[in-house]
């Protein structure tokens, strides 16, 4: 009975997304310059991924599709705990929305690794926060998936997966029951990660431990990658516009501040003392 | 189709689009453990706007199991018609069953556009849809708007930590797409006296589950009576310049006294003074609150996307320049335990 096949997808995320720049001509991310970090959530997602290759052997894989600059933080992957990481890279990727890179990275995985247990995401990015690859990625292969995971036991010989996962916004823990393969995203707040050892991505870096796969080898049909695999198009970028406020300020003794405040919030009739 | 788009190849695993063929504006309505989804519901009313303008009607589609009466309510709040799938094996929401119903349904009726209420599960379901209807899907957008000539949905995202607006099209491809977070539209009036076609719909194949799915629903218990962030008229948020476990507990006595709600900031989730569902801003909720008072926090932009449609707005805040005040009605420059102790005091007394 052999242990899982675990393949952890990955992005590189922008740190400090208030800080971006945007091309004002194709509305792209400038990524000239800016430094990359593994996106924080898919950190929570290896630690998921590591705690069941702990309990039930076997191994576990990163991917990404990435600029060549990609390399580093797959490293940082490897500093972690990963066993091997695969960077997805070719012009032709570019431009890619959601839909081109799922179909990107789950044609990648089938044709890498047919055999895998189980895909592991973290819950959205820090950058993008569409939560979309997920889902797209089970649709592209057909396959059941359940976001928020918190946990998971898998029953080897019968191939069984029981995963509980976290209902935010109902407050209300669910626990599904599948064959494998499937697809799991996990809750952000779950699964704080274990950290990067400096040693073993040093390791990783001095050993070329990280693979580069281009399209040479991966042979994804032009049409259905990069910009013209991506049916949406960003038609239009502009400042968010704030809503004008009263921006009235109070300094001064605390018991007057208190009463100014309850009397204007009584007048704006948003309090009824 | 234009000529331009009869010849460009599109992707083999793409089936083509006759974009003439789609019409009418849908809504997938949330329906679970005997609830509809306040998200969804806010969404009849948006699509109501939208169908207006480019001369079509409003489809609410509903799933489940024993749906009895529900299945009328999405016309009391403002859909011209309720699709209803009714089935044992929809008993219980299994992801990848639910959206592949939804997508047979889409195949078969062919809509312009589908919106999802942007709540865990419709997160979950709405991008598995677009991607096998392979087309484009844009999450939570904070403005939706169509273009009577082209009849292209303009998603409107904010994008890169709030700052900067997206928007996006999906000018090829049909249906289009988008999913809107909870509480970012009105909920629209319930009206009884509304008419309109209710049809029950079966389906061809059920997908197999692989598995048993759904095997426990477990809520979890909750200590505090106080209502969630997102149901509250008045919102009092505490960040983290209140100090301590102890700073939000005087917080929450306020909000007790106004007859609202307590809210963080991540820096107070983070630090375990209040539970993760009760985080405001990009990485937590949308609250559009009558009234927020937000105590001890500066005012980033991640928490300002959460809470800036607001009312009315209220910062009390020791630092004179902390970004909040550019957000904020009312500011109140202060240590927040001498003001909030004052406040608490007069709310004491008007209820006498
Ligand atoms: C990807 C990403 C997502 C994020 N998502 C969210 C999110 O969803 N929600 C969110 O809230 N944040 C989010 N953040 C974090 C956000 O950037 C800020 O760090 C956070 O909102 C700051 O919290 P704060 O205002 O409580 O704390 P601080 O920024 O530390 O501010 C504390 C404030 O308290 C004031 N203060 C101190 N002492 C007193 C006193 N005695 N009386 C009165 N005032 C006092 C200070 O002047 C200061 O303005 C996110 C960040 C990132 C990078």
């Amino acid at each position: 009975m052999s242990g899982l096949t675990i393949i952890v997808p990955v992005k590189a995320a922008v740190p400090n997304v208030t800080a971006v720049r945007l091309d004002p001509v194709t509305h792209n991310l400038v990524r000239e310059g800016v430094p990359l970090m593994l996106n924080p959530y898919d950190r929570n997602a290896l630690e998921f991924a590591l705690r069941l290759k702990d309990r039930y052997g076997g191994k576990v894989i990163t991917l990404s599709m990435a600029p060549p600059s990609g390399k580093d933080f797959l490293e940082s992957t490897i500093g972690m705990g990963a066993d091997e990481a695969y960077l997805i890279t070719d012009r032709a990727f570019a431009g890619a929305d959601t839909l081109a890179t799922s179909y990107t990275v789950a044609r990648s995985i089938q044709r890498l690794f047919p055999n895998f247990d189980l895909i592991v995401f973290g819950e959205e990015t820090t950058d993008s926060t569409t939560a979309h690859m997920p889902a797209q990625v089970a649709s592209w292969l057909s396959l059941p998936f359940v976001y928020y995971a918190v946990d998971a036991e898998v029953k080897l010989e019968d191939r069984l997966i029981v995963v509980t996962r976290y209902l935010e916004d109902e407050g209300v823990y669910e626990t599904y029951e599948y064959k494998m393969p499937i697809i799991i995203s996990v809750y952000k707040n779950s699964n704080p990660p274990r950290d990067i050892s400096l040693v073993r991505k040093v390791e990783a870096k001095l050993n070329g431990l990280v693979k580069v796969v281009d399209n040479n080898t991966l042979k994804l049909e032009r049409e259905c990658i990069g910009l013209r695999g991506s049916p949406t198009i960003v038609a239009k970028i502009e400042d968010a516009k704030p809503i004008e406020r009263k921006k009235q300020i109070f300094k001064g003794d605390p018991k007057e501040a208190a009463k100014w405040l309850l009397d204007n919030l009584t007048k704006e009739g948003v309090i009824r003392p | 189709m234009s000529a331009a788009q009869a010849q460009q190849k599109i992707c083999s695993e793409w089936n083509p689009v006759n974009k003439n063929e789609h019409k009418g504006i849908w809504v997938y309505v949330e329906y679970v453990n005997g609830v509809i989804k306040d998200g969804s519901l806010q969404l009849i009313g948006k699509a109501r706007e939208l169908a207006s303008k480019i001369n079509t009607d409003v489809t609410a589609i509903m799933l489940g199991s024993n749906l009895g009466d529900v299945v009328k309510e999405p016309i009391y709040y403002g859909a011209d018609r309720v699709i209803y799938v009714d089935h044992p094996a929809l008993a219980k929401y299994v992801p990848h069953i639910y959206a592949n119903v939804i997508v047979q349904l889409a195949n078969k009726y062919k809509p312009e556009i589908i919106l999802f209420a942007a709540t865990k599960r419709g997160r979950e379901l709405a991008p598995y849809v677009a991607n096998s209807l392979r087309t484009g899907i844009t999450a939570d957008c904070t403005e939706l708007d169509v273009d009577p000539k082209t009849r292209d949905l303009d998603q409107v995202r904010p994008t890169y930590g709030g700052n900067i607006l997206a928007h996006i099209r999906t000018p090829t491809r049909r249906p289009q797409l988008a999913s809107v977070r909870p509480n970012v539209f009105p909920t629209p009036p319930r009206d009884t006296s509304r008419k309109g076609e209710i049809i029950a719909e079966t389906i061809d194949s059920i997908p197999n589950i692989n598995g048993q799915g759904l095997i426990e629903v477990r809520p979890v218990v909750k200590g505090e009576e106080l209502p969630p962030v997102e149901k509250a008229d008045i919102v009092v948020v505490a960040g983290r310049g209140v100090g301590s476990a102890d700073g939000v507990k005087l917080l929450t006595e306020l909000a007790r006294l106004l007859g609202g709600t307590i809210g963080g900031t991540k820096k107070v989730v983070d630090a375990g003074w209040l539970p993760a569902d009760r985080q405001v801003g990009q990485t937590g909720k949308t609250i559009r609150p009558t009234l927020y008072i937000g105590v001890g926090v500066s005012g980033a932009i991640q928490h300002v996307f959460g809470m800036k449609e607001s009312k009315v707005i209220v910062a009390i805040n020791s630092d004179p320049n902390a970004p909040i005040f550019q957000y904020a009605d009312y500011g109140i420059v202060g240590d927040y335990r001498d003001v909030v102790k004052e406040l608490i005091e007069l709310l004491r007394n008007y209820k006498k």
